[in-house]
C-alpha cells in the first residue's frame, strides 16, 4: 500500500539531515505505530507521505498505482491526497465556517463525488463516530472529543486507502483519548484500510499491528 | 467544486459582512458614477443632435460666416449655385430676439420654404386658420409648440420681437408641427426677417443640398480653397465633433473622479481579501492537506473577490440609472456645466455601455483580489498548519532593490509630466498620478524601517518597544493599513490643494477683470441707441463709462466658437484692463491691428506672442500681431480682445453689448446711478449688477461646481480609515498567539491594548506623511499638467497649510480611535486557549 524507500530530509538551517536512507513499508490493511521522541521527525515524515514536504530524496509510492508522490507536481499531488489519503491532527482542524456536515462533505467534494450521495454518506459516519444529530451544529459548540470525532469522519468518508494521524489524541484528555482512538482504529479496519499513526501513548502503540519507532538512525 | 467554492463564500459573506458590503458599496459607487456620467452625455449629445437635426436639417454642406458679426453674401450663394453639382442651396437668416418685454431670448429663423422644404423639413410651419391673412409670405411668425406653452401665444396674437433697436410689430400666423417638445423657436419668410433685422444683401448661412451623384466630401474639399476668406463650409460631422468637444474636458475630469472611486474600490477589495485570506490561512492549508489544488486556492480567492465586484457592479449599473435620472431631471443635461441649453434629455440605456461598465466593476475588484489570491496559493502547506499565516513567502527583497525602485518611478513621473497631450486629453499627467501614488506605496516599508527601527532602542517601555519593533519589521498588514491611508490622504490632500490653489487664482483674477463698480449687459444683443445716447449727456451720473461689444468667430470648424471682444481699450497701456501672464508686446508698426489672447486660446491653438496671423474679421482674413496672453478662468475654448479703435480701423460697426460704469465719487454706492438707469433695464431687459455681486456670484459657482469633490474626499478618507482598522484588527488576529504569549509573560491588558493603539497611531502617520507628500505633487501634477491640457488654464501652487494639516491630524486622531477597536479586540483575546491551540 505505501512503500517508502531511501528517504532523505534536511531542513534549511538544521545542522544535521532528519533522516537519510529511510525505508518504510506498510501493506494494504496494517495499522502501523509510529513512535519517537519530539523533535526527531515523525511529523516531518508524515508530511513527505502526504506531499505536503518535499524530501531531498528517495521515494514514497502510494496505492494501487504506486505513484511515486515525490515527482509528482503540486497539482498532481493534491489530486492524490484528495483520492487516496485521509489525514487527522493533533489540532483537529475542523473548519469553523462550515457546519459538522459541511465538514465531513468537504472531501466528497474534491472527490467529485455526486451531490445526492453525500448525505447518506456523512449522515452514515456521524453514526459510527457517535455524533448522530450534530450534522448542522457550528465547530464552535462542539468539546475537542466531538471536534476530533469529526476530523476522524472527515478523514474516512472518501475511503481513501491510507490514513495518517498525527497525534490524533494530543489534545485530549486520557478518558477521551482512549474512546477517539478506539474509534479512529475501528473505523480503519472496517474498511481494511492502511494506517500510519503517530502517537506517544504506549497503550495507543499496542492496539496496532506493528509499532516502528523512529531514531536519529532511522526506522527501528 | 462549485459546492465548496460556493460554501466559502456563502461562509466569508457571513463572518466578514461590515467589510464585504462596504467594499461593494464602494465598486456600485465608482460605477455608477461613471455610468450615470455616460448616460448623461450620451443623452445630451443626443438631444442636442436632433435639436440640431430640427433646426439645420441634414444638408451636405453649410456655409457659414467665421465671424459672428459677419454674414454671407448673396452674390456668394448665387456663385455657388451656379454649380451644376448643387441641387438647391437653403438661405438662412438667424438671429435672437425678445418677443414683447419677456426676458427670454429666442432664435428667430427666417427661411425660404420651397428651398427648406428640400434640406430642412422639419422647420416648415403650418398657417393657422385664424390667422388672418393668407401665408407665411404675408409676413406673420410661426412659433414652435414649447414657445407658445412658454409665452402664452394665441393664433393671431400681436407680437413684437425687439433686438437692440431694432423691432418688428407682427402676428403669430401658425406654429411649427415638426419641431421638438424643447426647441424655442419662431420662423419667419426670410424676407421679412432680413427686412427688419438685416442684414442687408446678405444672408446668415446657406445650407446645401447636393445632387445624388455628387460626392459631399470631394466637393467640400474643392469649394474650400475658392471660399472668400471670411467664409467656411462646415459639414455634420463638424457639428458633431464640435458639441463633443464643448464638454469633453469636463466629462473626462468627472470620469477620473469616477475611476478613483473605483480605485479606493479595488483597494478595500484587496485589503479585505488579503485580511480573510490571513485569517483563514489555516482553512486554506487545511483544504490544501485534503486535496484542493493550489490552482484552486488561487481561484477562490479570485471567485470571492468576483462575488463583490459582480453585485457591486450591479448596484452601480441601477445606482447609475437612477443617478442620471435625478440629475438629468434637476441639473439638464451638462451637470450644470452650462454647455448645452436643454431641459432634462431623455435617457437610453444601451446594453453595450452597460456590459462595459459591468466588466469595469469586475476588473476593479478582480484587481484587488489578485495579490492576496496569489499570497494564497504560494502558502506553504504544512507551515501554515502549524504557525499561520506567512506574510511574505520567498525571500525578502534586499533594500537596496527597495530603493531603486521608487527612484526609478519617480523619473518615469517626472518624464510623463513633460509630455503633451494625447488626442487632447492630459492622459500622461493621470498616469503620472498614479506612478507618485505607486512610488507612496513602495516608499512606506523603506521609510517605516528606516525611521522606526531607529527609534526603537532597548531601554524604552515595553509596550512603546514592541510597538515600534512591530511597526519597524514592517509586516505586510502594516505596510497594507499605511498604503490605504497614503491613497485615500493623498488624493484628498491632493483635491484639497488643487481647489484651494484654483480659488485663489480666480479670487486674484477677479479683481483684475472687475475694475468698475457697476456692469450693465445685454446678453449678446446691442445695446440700445436710447441708452448710449443718454449715457453721453451730461446729466448721466457717471465718472467713467467704458463699453465692449461682444461676438464671437470660428477659427476651427470642429472647435466651439472664440468669443471676440471690442473693448475700449488703450492700445499702449493694455495691462491696465487685462491680467496678462507674461510681458506686453508692442508691434513693429503703428499700422498693425495687435490683439491680446486668453490663455486658453494661446494653449489650444498654440498661438504665440509677438506672432502675427491672419485671422477671420470683418468677413476677411486680417493680419495682426498677437501683443499678449492675458488669464481666463471664464471662456474655455478662448477669446481675445481688440481694441475699439483697432476695430473701426478695420471698418467694423461698434455695437456696445455691455458697460462697465464708474459711479461718480458723490454716489459711491451706486444708488443715484442705479436709478437713472433702472428706467432702461426694465424698458430693454438689461442685467445691471455690482463688480462685488458678480464677484459673489462667480466664486459661489465655484464652489458648487467643486462640492461633489468635497464629498469624494470625505468618502476616500472613510475608506483610508476604515481599511486602516479592518487591517489592524487582522494584524492583531494574526498575532494572537504573540500577544497571548506576552499576556501569560505579564503584560497587563492595558500594557497590550496600549502597544496595539501605538501602533495604530505610528502606522497613520506613516502614511499621512507620505500621502501629504504625494498629495502635494499631485497637486502640482494636477495645475501644471492637468488642468492647463484639460482646461487650457493654469494656476500657481497654493497649500492651504492649516487646513491640510488640520485634516492630518484629524486624520491621525480618528485612527487612533480606529485602532482602539483593534485594541480592544488584544485584549479580549481568550490567553489560555489562544495558547493551548498553538502547538
Ligand atoms: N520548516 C522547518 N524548517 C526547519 N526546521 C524544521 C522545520 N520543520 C521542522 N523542523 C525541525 O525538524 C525537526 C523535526 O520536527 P518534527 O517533524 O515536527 O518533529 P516531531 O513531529 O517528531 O516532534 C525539529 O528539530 C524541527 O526543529
Ligand atoms: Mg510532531
Amino acid at each position: 500500500m505505501l512503500t517508502v524507500a531511501g528517504l532523505a530530509k534536511r531542513h534549511a538551517l538544521a545542522s544535521r539531515p532528519l533522516f537519510s536512507d529511510l525505508a518504510l513499508t506498510i501493506a494494504a490493511g496494517e495499522i502501523v505505530a509510529l513512535v519517537g521522541e519530539s523533535g526527531i521527525g515523525k511529523s516531518t515524515l508524515l508530511n513527505c507521505i502526504a506531499g505536503l514536504e518535499t524530501p531531498d530524496s528517495g521515494s514514497i509510492r502510494i496505492g494501487p498505482q504506486a505513484l511515486d508522490i515525490v515527482r509528482l507536481d503540486e497539482a498532481a499531488r493534491a489530486v492524490l491526497r484528495a483520492h487516496r489519503i485521509g489525514f487527522v491532527f493533533q489540532a483537529f482542524h475542523v473548519l469553523p465556517t462550515l457546519s459538522v456536515a459541511q465538514n465531513i462533505a468537504v472531501p466528497l467534494l474534491l472527490c467529485g463525488v455526486p451531490l445526492a450521495e453525500h448525505a447518506p454518506r456523512t449522515q452514515a459516519l456521524l453514526e459510527r463516530v457517535g455524533l448522530a444529530g450534530f450534522a448542522d451544529r457550528w465547530p464552535a459548540s462542539l468539546s475537542g472529543g466531538e471536534l476530533q470525532r469529526v476530523a476522524i469522519a472527515r478523514a474516512l468518508v472518501h475511503r481513501p486507502a491510507l490514513i495518517l494521524a498525527d497525534e490524533p489524541t494530543g489534545n485530549l484528555d486520557p478518558r477521551t483519548a482512549d474512546e477517539v482512538l478506539a474509534l479512529l482504529l475501528d473505523r480503519v479496519r472496517e474498511p481494511r484500510a492502511s494506517a500510519l499513526i503517530v502517537t506517544h501513548s504506549q497503550q495507543v502503540a499496542q492496539c496496532c499491528d506493528r509499532i516502528v519507532t523512529l531514531t536519529a538512525d532511522g526506522l527501528r | 467544486m462549485k459546492t465548496l467554492a460556493w460554501w466559502l463564500i456563502r461562509a466569508q459573506f457571513r463572518t466578514r459582512r461590515a467589510a464585504t458590503l462596504l467594499s461593494m458599496l464602494a465598486i456600485a459607487l465608482g460605477v455608477a458614477l461613471g455610468y450615470a456620467i455616460h448616460l448623461i452625455n450620451a443623452a445630451a449629445l443626443a438631444d442636442f443632435a436632433r435639436a440640431m437635426q430640427t433646426v439645420q436639417g441634414d444638408p451636405d454642406a453649410v456655409i457659414a460666416a467665421r465671424d459672428s458679426a459677419g454674414s454671407v453674401a448673396l452674390a456668394s450663394i448665387n456663385d455657388i449655385a451656379r454649380d451644376p453639382a448643387v441641387m438647391v442651396i437653403a438661405p438662412v437668416i438667424e438671429t435672437r430676439v425678445r418677443v414683447d418685454q419677456a426676458r427670454l431670448l429666442v432664435r428667430l429663423i427666417g427661411i425660404d420654404v420651397f428651398s427648406a422644404a428640400a434640406v430642412m423639413p422639419r422647420l416648415l410651419p403650418r398657417h393657422s386658420e385664424r390667422a388672418l391673412t393668407g401665408s407665411i409670405f404675408d409676413g406673420g411668425v410661426y412659433a414652435s409648440p414649447a414657445l407658445r406653452d412658454k409665452l402664452g401665444l394665441q393664433d393671431g396674437a400681436p407680437v413684437t420681437l425687439r433686438r437692440g433697436d431694432q423691432q418688428w410689430s407682427t402676428r403669430i400666423a401658425g406654429d411649427l408641427p415638426a419641431a421638438g417638445a424643447d426647441d424655442l423657436l419662431l420662423v419667419a419668410d426670410i424676407a421679412w426677417v432680413q427686412e427688419h433685422f438685416g442684414p442687408d444683401d446678405a444672408v446668415s448661412e446657406g445650407r446645401v443640398r447636393l445632387s445624388p451623384d455628387t460626392d459631399p466630401a470631394r466637393w467640400r474639399a474643392t469649394l474650400t480653397p475658392q471660399l472668400p476668406a471670411g467664409l467656411l463650409l462646415r459639414a455634420a460631422d463638424d457639428d458633431n465633433a464640435r458639441v463633443s468637444n464643448l464638454s469633453r474636458a469636463y466629462r473626462v475630469n468627472l470620469n477620473v473622479l469616477a475611476l478613483v472611486a473605483l480605485l479606493t474600490g479595488a483597494f478595500l477589495v484587496f485589503a479585505t481579501q488579503l485580511t480573510a485570506v490571513a485569517q483563514r490561512s489555516t482553512q486554506f492549508a487545511l483544504l490544501g492537506v485534503l486535496g484542493l489544488s493550489p490552482r484552486m486556492r488561487l481561484l477562490q480567492v479570485l471567485l470571492e473577490g468576483l462575488a463583490i465586484g459582480v453585485p457591486g457592479a450591479l448596484l452601480g449599473l441601477g445606482l447609475g440609472y437612477a443617478l442620471a435620472l435625478a440629475f438629468t431631471q434637476l441639473l439638464g443635461g451638462d451637470l450644470g456645466g452650462g454647455y448645452f441649453a436643454t431641459s432634462a434629455p431623455l435617457l437610453v440605456p444601451q446594453p453595450l455601455p452597460a456590459l462595459a461598465f459591468l466588466a469595469l466593476g469586475c476588473g476593479a475588484s478582480l484587481a484587488g483580489a489578485c495579490y492576496p489570491a496569489y499570497l494564497n496559493r504560494m502558502q506553504p502547506l504544512a507551515q501554515a498548519l502549524k504557525t499561520g499565516f506567512a506574510q511574505r513567502p520567498g525571500a525578502a527583497r534586499a533594500p537596496h532593490t527597495r530603493l531603486w525602485l521608487p527612484s526609478l518611478l519617480a523619473l518615469a513621473a517626472l518624464a510623463l509630466t513633460q509630455l503633451p497631450p494625447l488626442f487632447e486629453l492630459p492622459l500622461a499627467g493621470y498616469a503620472a498620478i498614479a506612478l507618485v501614488l505607486v512610488i507612496g506605496i513602495s516608499c512606506a516599508p523603506v521609510v517605516t524601517q528606516y525611521v522606526f527601527g531607529y527609534l526603537a532602542r532597548p531601554g524604552l517601555p515595553a509596550p512603546q518597544q514592541i510597538a515600534l519593533q512591530n511597526v519597524a519589521q514592517a509586516p505586510l498588514m502594516a505596510q497594507v493599513a499605511a498604503s490605504g491611508l497614503i491613497v485615500s490622504f493623498a488624493l484628498t490632500a491632493s483635491m484639497v490643494i488643487m481647489v484651494s490653489s484654483f480659488r485663489v487664482a480666480v479670487d486674484h483674477w477677479l479683481d483684475a477683470v472687475l475694475p468698475a463698480p457697476l456692469y450693465l449687459r445685454s446678453k449678446a444683443t446691442p445695446l440700445p441707441q436710447e441708452l448710449l445716447q443718454a449715457l453721453l449727456r451730461p446729466d448721466a451720473p457717471f465718472a467713467r463709462i467704458e463699453r465692449t461689444a461682444h461676438a464671437s468667430l470660428t477659427i476651427d470648424p470642429q472647435r466651439p466658437n472664440v468669443a471676440l471682444m471690442v473693448r475700449e481699450i488703450e492700445r499702449g497701456n493694455p495691462g491696465a484692463r487685462l491680467p496678462f501672464t507674461g510681458a506686453v508686446m508692442t508691434p513693429p508698426s503703428d499700422d498693425l491691428v495687435v490683439v491680446w489672447i486668453s490663455e486658453p486660446l494661446h494653449e489650444i491653438y498654440g498661438i504665440q506672442p509677438g506672432q502675427t496671423l491672419r485671422l477671420p474679421l470683418l468677413g476677411g482674413a486680417v493680419e495682426v500681431f498677437v501683443g499678449g496672453v492675458w488669464r481666463d478662468y471664464s471662456r474655455q475654448f478662448g477669446a481675445l480682445v481688440i481694441s475699439r479703435d483697432d476695430y473701426l480701423r478695420l471698418g467694423g460697426d461698434f455695437q456696445p453689448t455691455d458697460l462697465a460704469l464708474w459711479p461718480l465719487p458723490a454716489d459711491a454706492a451706486g444708488e443715484a446711478a442705479g436709478a437713472w438707469l433702472a428706467p432702461y433695464t426694465s424698458r430693454y431687459a438689461l442685467e445691471l449688477a455690482d463688480a462685488a455681486e458678480i464677484r459673489q456670484l462667480s466664486l459661489s459657482i465655484f464652489d458648487k461646481s467643486f462640492a461633489v469633490t468635497y464629498a469624494l474626499e470625505a468618502a476616500a478618507m472613510l475608506i483610508g480609515l476604515f481599511g486602516l482598522a479592518v487591517t489592524l484588527a487582522a494584524s492583531v488576529w494574526l498575532r494572537a498567539g504573540e500577544l497571548a504569549t506576552l499576556g501569560a509573560l505579564g503584560f497587563s491588558r492595558r500594557m497590550l491594548s496600549r502597544a496595539v493603539m501605538l501602533e495604530g497611531a505610528l502606522i497613520a502617520a506613516v502614511g499621512l506623511l507620505i500621502g501629504l507628500a504625494c498629495g502635494i505633487a499631485i497637486a502640482a501634477v494636477l495645475t501644471q499638467v492637468v488642468n492647463p491640457q484639460a482646461f487650457h488654464w493654469r494656476m500657481p501652487l497654493d497649500v492651504p497649510w492649516s487646513a491640510v494639516v488640520f485634516g492630518a491630524l484629524a486624520t491621525l486622531a480618528a485612527a487612533v480611535v480606529a485602532s482602539h477597536y483593534a485594541a480592544r479586540q488584544a485584549t479580549r483575546l481568550p490567553v489560555a486557549q489562544v495558547l493551548a491551540s498553538a502547538q
